[in-house]
C-alpha cells in the first residue's frame, strides 16, 4: 500500500496524519541519540531522514486485526501507561527469574513442566503481541503458539510459573492498557476448541 | 584503594564490578540449566535466565561504569533491542518444536 492511498484509508484506526507525525518524531529523537551532534547541518539531514523514512514505512507499521475489519498503528499506545506496565514487568521478570535459578540449580530440581492453555478475546493486534512477547520474557514461561482468535499454548516449567500466569493478572493488565474488554477463560487440559 | 582514583570513582567502579559479577552469576544458572534440564522446551527456559536478569545487570553495570555519556544511552537502546527481539526468537523456536510434533517432557517421564 503506498501512503497516498493510507491517508484516506477509512479502517485505520484513529488519524493517519497523526500516526505519520509520530513515527517522524520517533525517528527524529532516535536519529539525534544515536549522532549525538546539534550542529544545524546534522540536524536538517535528521529531520529529511526521518520525513522520507516514514513516509516511506508508515503502510508497514499497520498492523490489521485477526478479521481485517480494522487496521491499528504500531505505536499508538498510551505511552506512559505503557511504560508502567514495563516497570511492572520488570519486576515480575526479577521475581520469576529467582524461582526459576532456585528451581534449576537445586540438587533434585523441583520442576513440573507441562503446557497451559488460555483464551483471551482482544482485538488489537498489538496487545497480543505484548503479552506473548511479556510471557516469552518472564522466565518460566514460553508462549509456544497463539491462535487467531486467541487461544494461548503456553510452555510452564514449575507449578509457581503455571500459576501465576493462570490467575491472570497479566492478561488483566494488557487489556486494560489497550482499552480492551477483558474477556478471559482458562482451556482445561483435553477441552479442544 | 588504587592509586590515582577519586573516592567517588572509586565506589561508582565498584558498584559496577559487583553488578557484573551478578550477571555473571546468573548467566552460570542459564549454563547450569542448560545441561541440566531434561527436554528441549525445558531448556528454553534455561536461557531465559541470561537473557533477561543476566543482561539487565551486566548492561546497567556498564551504565554505571561509563557515566552519564551517550554511550551509556546507547547501552540502554541495545538492552531495549534485547529485551524486545529475545522472546521473539524464543517463541519461533519453540513454536516450530510444536508444530513438527516434539514431545513435551512431564514427571512422567522421569523414571524411565
Amino acid at each position: 500500500m503506498k501512503t497516498k492511498d493510507m491517508l484516506k484509508d477509512e479502517t485505520i484506526v484513529g488519524s493517519p496524519v497523526k500516526h505519520l507525525v509520530v513515527l517522524t518524531c520517533v525517528l527524529f529523537f532516535f536519529w539525534i541519540l544515536l549522532s549525538g551532534k546539534f550542529d544545524l547541518k546534522f540536524l536538517t539531514y535528521g529531520v529529511l531522514t526521518a520525513v522520507i523514512s516514514a513516509w516511506i514505512c508508515v503502510p508497514l507499521l499497520l498492523l490489521p486485526n485477526a478479521k481485517g475489519t480494522k487496521k491499528y498503528f504500531i505505536f499508538d499506545v498510551p505511552l506512559v501507561k505503557y511504560a508502567v506496565y514495563w516497570l511492572w514487568l520488570l519486576n515480575e521478570v526479577v521475581k520469576a527469574n529467582i524461582d526459576v535459578v532456585k528451581a534449576t540449580v537445586k540438587s533434585e530440581m523441583v520442576i513440573n513442566p507441562r503446557v497451559i492453555r488460555f483464551r483471551i478475546k482482544m482485538d488489537n493486534p498489538m496487545a497480543h503481541a505484548t503479552l506473548a512477547n511479556s510471557i516469552t520474557l518472564t522466565p518460566g514461561t514460553v508462549t509456544l503458539n497463539v491462535t487467531e482468535d486467541g487461544l494461548y499454548e503456553i510452555h510452564a516449567l514449575t507449578d509457581g510459573a503455571a500459576e501465576g500466569l493462570l490467575e491472570g493478572g497479566m492478561q488483566k493488565r494488557i487489556a486494560d492498557l489497550f482499552g480492551e474488554p477483558f474477556d478471559y477463560a482458562v482451556v482445561e487440559e483435553g477441552e479442544e476448541q | 584503594m588504587i592509586m590515582g582514583m577519586s573516592t567517588g570513582l572509586f565506589i561508582r567502579e565498584a558498584i559496577a564490578v559487583i553488578l557484573l559479577i551478578g550477571s555473571l552469576f546468573f548467566f552460570l544458572a542459564s549454563a547450569i540449566g542448560m545441561i541440566r534440564l531434561p527436554d528441549f522446551y525445558t531448556r528454553l527456559h534455561a536461557s531465559g535466565n541470561s537473557e533477561t536478569l543476566g543482561l539487565m545487570l551486566a548492561c546497567l553495570g556498564l551504565v554505571i561504569h561509563e557515566g552519564p555519556t551517550l554511550t551509556a544511552v546507547k547501552i540502554v537502546i541495545v538492552f531495549l533491542l534485547v529485551f524486545l527481539a529475545n522472546p521473539i526468537g524464543t517463541h519461533i523456536l519453540g513454536k516450530a518444536a510444536l508444530k513438527s510434533g516434539h514431545p513435551v517432557w512431564t514427571n512422567k517421564d522421569k523414571e524411565e
